[in-house]
């Protein structure tokens, strides 16, 4: 029963900060002339009003999802990865390249193209993290930068050596990837593809091992108190690079789904301009870096995008709305748990000044 | 003549620990009166009330004859009182000049005279002969400098009483006599110092009195002319004999051997430490804490560099081996904090009973933990204790616990990992007598099952209940070593202040 | 065209003003504790309101002032988060990133009823300024004179900044709480004023920032179109290891790259890499400056659970 009663207090928490969220919302709806309830119907239809609508907000989910998945690790051992934009494009940008260029049948340079692309995606961030293992630069602000570099590099290779030159039109992105190599869709004529289940998978796959392995008690204890972990013999700095490295992967993973199963080519900024990687700390951050949780806010988070679309298609709201509900939503997740906080400072404070 | 400082009936108490139980000191103009006591005997908190940073729960102070009221820092700086931290609380990329001003800026319009502030400090420092630089940065100041900076800055904002927090702790010998020679000036020049210490040699040399608390009471004040190192010590450390229980000699074969250990950072914090564990032993080092015990222990569990010497477990040397390698070598560790190294306090008992066990094959398969195994060995420590964890039983947070059951958590987990050597540091402080009881008891069946073990206290009573052999620590050094018959709480606290004791070997073996 | 000539640093100045403004503003937050990553949110703000305070009074310097006051509000939120709620910091300037892309969208439909960008080709940008004598210099009357008043304001800000800190009581006391917040608090210092005062002045020299983009050349207000500005004001300002003549040279680095790499094209060299040396030019600064701990940025980073 206790159990219960804590699972239902760790729920307030977001359930409060997504009222709020919809209710400033309306607030926004209202100054700008609209009918809130009409605008927040279009955005129920939007995100789930049809199998359609259902399917894409999944679709968008997806690489928000393995996104945030990444992260929840990283931020449970205490890693602060920022790097996830830059991480999510080199896994991309890398599967494409083996998806178009790997002399071997379909399904073989599928299975490669997703290989690489967590790898590469690994890589990247395990980068950020050797940088701080040995030359302590700090990796909150190595990984932000080195997600510019990613993206620019890509944006280059796609610009120059490895643009489809096909079209009458110089466009900064790959030739499309042959049939073969596509990740299927679930259902015909909709938008999710094979990279949700990806995504699911992954999820489990990440709360199996933090609940029952030893690496993630090592990530749980890292996170908690590193000091602890230390005096009980965790080696720290292996600890971190792992937890970068598949960080990274997923990351890497997610923009490499978006490809083989969305784009089918390497577009520059297909990845970017979506707020993907932000989108996704968000879902990390909404969950507590809670792994089965992340799969509920990259939902809510998506629904709230497609929602969004579905708004500006059919009134004059514009999609926009999404951005401010999002950012409500965090900062008041971010208050309530420095709140929590806050008010036992206080009561020590005035445990330490009783007069009698 | 009326006090400068009067404090009377002082009393703090924290729910139901008592750190204060009405104490009460005065201070003359010009007086330099010390406060010396163990650590946890409530000097600490005595002073954070007269600084306004706590608030007492009974008693009053009263400066100049004015009884005061301090709610905070400001409060206290205004009627004269400078604290000189025993850390610093300094800039390091400001000049010597800017830290000692700082919120008392000399300014014109807004804009900070510094060459003002430079002059101003220069004369402070000539006046009271404290020399100091003005113009150097703080970060590339010695210690014994920094702290003069720090005595500097009470004086310019305007202090009369002066309270130095352990102020010898981090200097060199030089730098101690010069400290004493500032203070006898400033009290010639009409301040007056309270000197906050547990370093029996300079109360000796520099106080005109003497005020000793133990266990939150004052156990005496008294004249320097009426007293001597060795009463003082007495006084800090309680009167009350201890009758040592007779022991059967288990002594087996060397089990822990430390060779010649130096641990060096910015000074020497342990110095040429050589002694063994044998099996079957429990060998117990006594010291007033800050005299190198803490850093011994890091160095052997593998929680701080060694700079020379060598440390063997068994046949094996793990002299700067990594903390995975030497528990694997075979030890067990009890940490000094148990809140900062010991436990994860939001996570459950279950999680943090699992550390230094998540590896281990027997509670692994195929690369999966085996919880339920693992809690059907916690559910044993918790009956076997008797660890009140509350109605969520395992699932608790750790952090919920109380001090005494916490500990006996910790206490056992090491013991369960089963290795020849455990080393406990504090293993029974802030902990309930029914606490303490269960954990000595543990830590005798231990040593008679034949294992050794370390043990680290500034309770002088637990090292002589425990011990079959006693190593005092003073300075980084063993000061003297004592066996089980030989040893008399005594002896044991003059070794502790830096004396020495006729019957005892230096540098054991 | 040439490569290297001097309408290159001409338009490198107008180009790195909103940068410098906002590293500056960033710059100050960093000095007292705080890294402030909301930076992009805040120009984007700023630059709206400075199209509706122009569009409603005619007046630049009320345009001026209402994008000042608008920031600022924004930037208060930002600082009641992490100061008085203890927020996450990092968190905190995401979330402000979002709500000011939003919220501005959102005003550009419910203000001016249209989608996508505001132009108004009646409405007055902020003049040009010729200098009297040095106009007429050869060279460098091109290059100094003739410029916004906002960029003479920003350099202005840099040499100022520099001023507050070295000479004037408050900006040393402000200093001293990014130094070592715990002795600051000890001694009485108002930490938290001192905090709240950084963040309001970052929030003005955000909104001017932001100004320089929607009225310095065009005065056009486009959704979003801080466009990575308000990151890379981020980098210069820890490149130039916060501080403002650091600063001014390393936005100016920033300036050049992006005015080169157009350039460059004609050259056949990829922009992307020009545009790139920054960023690696301060993971590289970082490794030889980490001992020198000028940002506090990062610094007592936890993990955000």
């Amino acid at each position: 029963m206790a159990a219960v009663k804590q699972l239902c207090k760790s729920l307030v928490q977001p359930l409060l900060a997504v009222i709020i969220g919809l209710l400033t919302g309306a607030l926004v709806i209202a100054a700008v002339g609209e009918s809130i309830i009409g605008t927040y119907q279009e955005m129920w239809k939007g995100a789930f009003g049809s199998f359609y609508f259902l399917t894409s907000t999944l679709a968008r989910a997806t690489p928000i999802m393995l996104i945030g998945l990444g992260l929840s690790l990283a931020f449970r051992a205490g890693v602060f990865n920022l790097g996830a934009e830059g991480q999510m494009v080199t896994g991309a940008i890398s599967a494409t390249l083996v998806a178009l260029y790997l002399p071997a049948p379909g399904f073989v340079k599928m299975v490669a193209a997703l290989v690489t692309g967590v790898l590469a995606g690994g890589l990247w961030s395990l980068f950020a993290g050797y940088l701080e293992a040995r030359f302590r630069i700090q990796l909150l602000i190595s990984s932000l930068l080195l997600n510019y570099v990613a993206v620019l590099f890509a944006g280059y290779l796609v610009s120059e050596p490895f643009q489809d030159k096909t079209g009458s039109a110089a466009m900064a992105q790959t030739p499309m990837l042959e049939k073969s190599v596509w990740l299927p869709k679930l259902f015909a004529g909709m938008s999710v593809h094979a990279g949700f289940l990806f995504a699911l998978a992954a999820a489990l796959l990440i709360f199996f091992v933090i609940r029952y392995t030893p690496f993630g008690y090592e990530v749980k204890m890292l996170g908690q108190n590193p000091f602890f972990s230390r005096y009980g013999g965790v080696n720290r700095v292996r600890v971190m690079l792992t937890g970068m490295f598949f960080s990274g992967g997923l990351a890497g993973l997610a923009g490499t789904v978006e490809v083989l199963g969305s784009h089918y080519r390497y577009v520059e900024g297909a990845l970017t301009l979506p707020n993907f990687a932000w989108t996704g700390l968000m879902a990390t951050l909404l969950a507590n870096s809670h792994p089965i949780g992340v799969v509920f806010t990259s939902l809510l988070l998506a629904a709230l995008q497609t929602g969004a679309m579905g708004v500006e298609r059919n009134t004059d709201v514009p999609l926009e709305l999404a951005s401010v509900i999002q950012a409500v939503l965090i900062l008041f997740i971010s208050a309530k748990f420095s709140y929590d906080w806050w008010k036992n400072r206080n009561n020590k404070r005035r445990e330490s000044h009783g007069a009698v | 003549m009326e006090n400068r400082l009067e404090m009377r009936g002082m009393t703090k108490r924290y729910g139901d620990f008592t750190a204060n139980d009405n104490v009460s000191f005065t201070l003359k103009e010009g007086e330099v009166h010390a406060i010396v006591g163990e650590n946890g005997a409530g000097k600490t908190t005595l002073m954070r009330m007269l600084y306004g940073m706590e608030q007492p729960t009974a008693g009053e102070i009263a400066v100049n004859g004015k009884p005061v009221v301090f709610r905070g820092p400001e409060d206290a700086i205004r009627h004269g009182i400078g604290m000189v931290h025993q850390h610093f609380m300094l800039f390091p990329d400001f000049t010597v000049a800017e830290n000692i001003v700082i919120g008392y800026e000399p300014q014109s319009k807004g804009l900070f005279q510094r060459k003002e502030a430079a002059s101003a400090v220069r004369s402070l420092s000539e006046r009271y002969r404290i020399p100091i630089n003005e113009n150097a940065k703080v970060s590339s100041c010695s210690v014994g400098e920094q702290q003069r900076v720090e005595i500097l800055k009470v004086l310019y904002q305007g202090a009369d009483i002066i309270v130095l927090d352990e102020p010898t702790a981090v200097l060199t010998p030089l730098e101690v006599k010069e400290l004493l020679q500032t203070i006898r000036h400033l009290a010639e020049s009409g301040k007056s110092v309270i000197l906050i210490t547990h370093k029996l040699q300079e109360v000796m040399e520099v106080a005109d009195r003497v005020t000793v608390l133990r266990g939150g009471r004052v156990t005496g004040t008294v004249s320097r002319s009426e007293t001597n190192a060795d009463d003082l010590a007495r006084m800090m450390v309680g009167r009350e004999l201890q009758q040592l229980t007779d022991r059967v000699r288990l002594e087996g074969k060397p089990l822990l051997r430390v060779q010649g250990l130096n641990v060096r950072e910015k000074q020497t914090l342990v110095d040429d430490v050589t002694f063994s564990v044998h099996h079957g032993e429990i060998v117990g080092i006594a010291g007033v804490s800050g005299n190198g015990q803490s850093e011994l222990l890091e160095a052997l569990t593998g929680l701080r560099a060694v700079s020379e010497g060598k440390v063997y477990l068994g046949e094996k040397d793990v002299t700067g081996q990594s903390v995975a390698a030497i528990r694997e070598a075979g030890l067990a560790h009890i940490p000094e904090d148990r809140y900062l190294w010991g436990t994860a306090k939001r996570e459950s008992v279950e999680e943090n009973a699992l550390m230094g066990y998540q590896r281990k094959p027997e509670y692994m398969r195929r690369g999966v933990v085996l919880r339920s195994k693992f809690r059907r060995v916690v559910e044993e420590w918790v009956e076997r204790f008797a660890i009140k964890t509350g109605s969520l039983h395992l699932k608790e947070q750790a952090g919920n616990l109380s001090g005494g059951n916490l500990q006996k958590l910790i206490v056992a987990r090491e013991l369960g990992q089963n290795t020849p050597l455990l080393i406990a540091a504090e293993p029974t402080r802030g902990v309930d007598i029914g606490a303490m009881e269960y954990i000595h008891q543990a830590l005798l069946e231990k040593r008679n099952n034949g294992d050794g073990i370390l043990l680290v206290s500034s309770e002088l009573t637990e090292i002589l209940a425990l011990s079959d052999r006693i190593l005092v620590m003073y300075k980084g050094r063993i000061a003297g070593e004592l066996t089980r018959s030989e040893a008399t709480e005594e002896k044991i606290s003059v070794l502790m202040a830096g004396g020495s004791v006729y019957g005892s070997s230096q540098a054991a073996m | 065209m040439e490569l290297f000539d001097w309408s290159l640093v001409s338009s490198t100045i107008r180009m790195v003003t909103p940068i410098l403004l906002a590293a500056l503003g960033g710059a100050l937050c960093s000095r007292v504790g705080i890294f402030n990553v909301g930076l992009e949110g805040l120009i984007l703000v700023g630059a709206f309101s400075a199209i509706v305070g122009n569009h409603f009074t005619g007046s630049l310097l009320l345009a001026l002032l209402f994008a000042a006051l608008v920031t600022v509000l924004f930037s208060l939120l930002f600082a009641y988060m992490t100061i008085g709620l203890r927020a996450n910091e990092i968190v905190v300037g995401v979330a402000i990133n979002f709500l000011g892309l939003g919220l501005t969208t959102f005003a550009l439909r419910a203000v001016f009823d249209v989608k996508g960008a505001f132009y108004d080709k009646d409405m007055a940008g902020l003049p040009q300024w010729q200098i009297p004598l040095i106009k007429d210099i050869p060279v460098l009357g091109d290059i100094i004179s003739g410029h916004s008043p906002l960029v003479y304001f920003a350099f202005l800000a840099a040499v100022l900044l520099h001023f507050f800190f070295t000479r004037t009581v408050t900006g040393f006391r402000a200093l001293a709480v990014g130094m070592n917040a715990t002795a600051a608090r000890s001694l009485g210092l108002k930490a938290t004023r001192l905090q709240v005062l950084a963040i309001v002045m970052c929030g003005v020299l955000c909104g001017m920032a932001g100004a320089q983009l929607s009225l310095g050349q065009v005065t056009m207000f486009t959704e979003g179109m801080t466009a990575g500005r308000g990151f890379i004001a981020l980098v210069a300002m820890m490149l130039g290891q916060a501080h403002p003549l650091g600063i001014l040279a390393s936005s100016f680095l920033f300036g050049l790259m992006d005015a080169l790499s157009i350039r460059l094209q004609g050259f056949s060299l990829p922009t992307q890499f020009t545009a790139m040396l920054p960023y690696v030019l301060t993971i590289a600064a970082m490794f030889f400056l980490k001992d020198k701990g000028a940002s506090s940025a990062g610094s007592s980073q936890q993990s955000t659970r």
